[in-house]
């Protein structure tokens, strides 16, 4: 290699390298993006629909893009001083899938309270939360039940979110993240959940007994302290 | 509106450029961050649309420059970053908004246009004879009363306030759901329909709008957009 021509710099490992390269692939992705979307209006009627049938394939790999950011940022959290309260995001939350269930004839419902508190901030919370109790309303047949059920116990908080007819017996169903029913990215989306409770100290079981009595449980320790802040 | 993109990318600022044009804003496009800043605080604009990773003076140096002489200035920072960590940065640094790559061309054009006044929000809105009053929570056409549940009430107070704007299913589902925009899920759709019947069955003309291959428009002019 000749010199002159290029700069050195301490080669980056893992996470940073598909940071950059998830960092990179954003810019051509937006004007891809925004290409197309301009394009639908100017486009004869014929080839419209090829139009906006590549800017929603466009808008799928954004997804994946954005998940895969979300898992290195989920991967690479520094410990920071915040503290979330649960039941409020939760009761948010509940309510606002709620009418995306209710789309799919899935009934979603609350039951408890808790005072639990988590060492992460309320939008990752939400959003890691979001992800797990929407892979079981998904999971959910027209008329089924999804229950979340806040529950406070001696060692702590267990949030238990569970299908019609799951049983919910740990020892029997408890599972690393299920295979078998969910799709790569709601995989993806698990692990995510997975690491954002990891870092904050609590616990995820997943439970799975067939395709739609599916669902986890939640252990938040008293001290969640003990966790690593996130 | 007046706006001055600076954003490196030329085939992305152009984008921009075409499309904020094509909504009959005068858009400035500067590459690079010194010539950016120079143009900033010389001429006279509504909004910057300012990318934060640029040569020269970075972005995240444009805005806290401006901020000393142009407090007022409205800026929109888009930047490939989008740790809550960074969104706070940029916001206590002085930006107004923050768009994430890989934004929307729609997304950014709603965007700025918010940032065009200061004016407090309006308690009630209005698109034609539908009527809808944020504070007493109630919503008439021609003078008829209309019962609506929580959700239809906040995503007919999305569409009103965006009216005769484009506004894809990612932004409807973001922006009444507070939700990450699953493309599998048509419950957007499903609510329009629950809209569709209260609000325009019976009403002439109407007044929601499927914008094909985008999403919905609620249109003023009740034209098919």
């Amino acid at each position: 290699m000749l010199a002159g021509s290029h700069s050195f710099s301490k080669p980056s490992h893992g996470p940073d390298v598909l940071g950059e390269l998830l960092h990179s692939l954003s810019q051509p992705l937006t004007g891809l993006r925004c290409s197309l979307e301009l394009s639908l209006d100017e486009t004869a009627e014929q080839r419209h629909e090829s139009v906006a049938v590549a800017l929603h394939q466009t808008e799928q790999v954004i997804g994946m893009v954005q998940l895969m950011r979300e898992y290195l940022d989920a991967e690479q959290a520094e410990p920071g001083a915040f503290s979330t309260a649960l039941e409020p995001v939760i009761r948010g939350l509940v309510e606002d899938l709620s009418s995306i269930a209710a789309v799919r004839d899935v009934e979603v419902r609350l039951e408890g309270t808790c005072a639990a508190t988590l060492p992460v901030r309320a939008g990752r919370l939400r959003l890691a939360l979001q992800y797990l109790i929407t892979t079981v309303i998904e999971a959910q047949p027209a008329g089924g039940r999804v229950k979340v059920v806040l529950t406070k116990e001696p060692a702590g908080t267990l949030v238990r979110v569970q299908s019609g007819r799951n049983s919910f017996l740990p020892e029997r169903g408890a599972t690393d993240i299920p295979a078998t029913s969910a799709s790569t990215l709601d995989r993806v989306r698990q692990a995510i959940a997975s690491r954002v409770f990891e870092n904050a100290g609590a616990s995820l079981e997943f439970v799975e007994e067939d395709d739609t009595a599916i669902g986890f449980i939640l252990r938040i320790p008293r001290q969640t302290a003990v966790g690593r802040p996130y | 509106m007046r706006i001055l993109i600076v954003e490196d990318d030329a085939a992305l600022s152009s984008f921009i450029k075409k499309g904020l044009e094509a909504e009959h804003h005068a858009v400035d496009v500067a590459n690079e961050g010194n010539q950016g800043r120079s143009m900033a605080m010389e001429l006279d604009y509504d909004l910057v649309v300012l990318d934060l990773n640029l040569p020269g003076v970075d972005g995240l140096s444009v805005l806290k420059s401006l901020r000393q002489r142009k407090a007022n200035l409205p800026v929109m920072i888009l930047t490939a970053r989008s740790r809550v960590e960074d969104r706070v940065q940029c916001l206590d640094s002085g930006a107004d908004d923050y768009l994430v790559k890989p934004f929307s061309f729609l997304e950014l054009s709603a965007r700025a246009l918010l940032r065009r006044s200061h004016l407090p929000s309006e308690s009630v809105l209005m698109v034609r004879d539908l009527c809808l009053d944020r504070v007493q929570r109630k919503v008439e056409r021609s003078g008829r009363s209309i019962e609506l549940t929580t959700k239809e009430f906040a995503l007919l107070e999305y569409l009103m306030r965006n009216a005769g704007r484009r506004l894809t299913r990612a932004m409807i589902i973001e922006h009444v759901w507070n939700l990450t925009f699953d493309s599998t899920t048509n419950v957007v759709d499903v609510y329009i329909n629950y809209l569709r019947r209260k609000v325009d069955d019976g009403f002439s003309p109407a007044l929601i709008h499927t914008v094909r291959g985008v999403g919905y428009e609620m249109s003023p002019e009740g034209a098919s957009a």
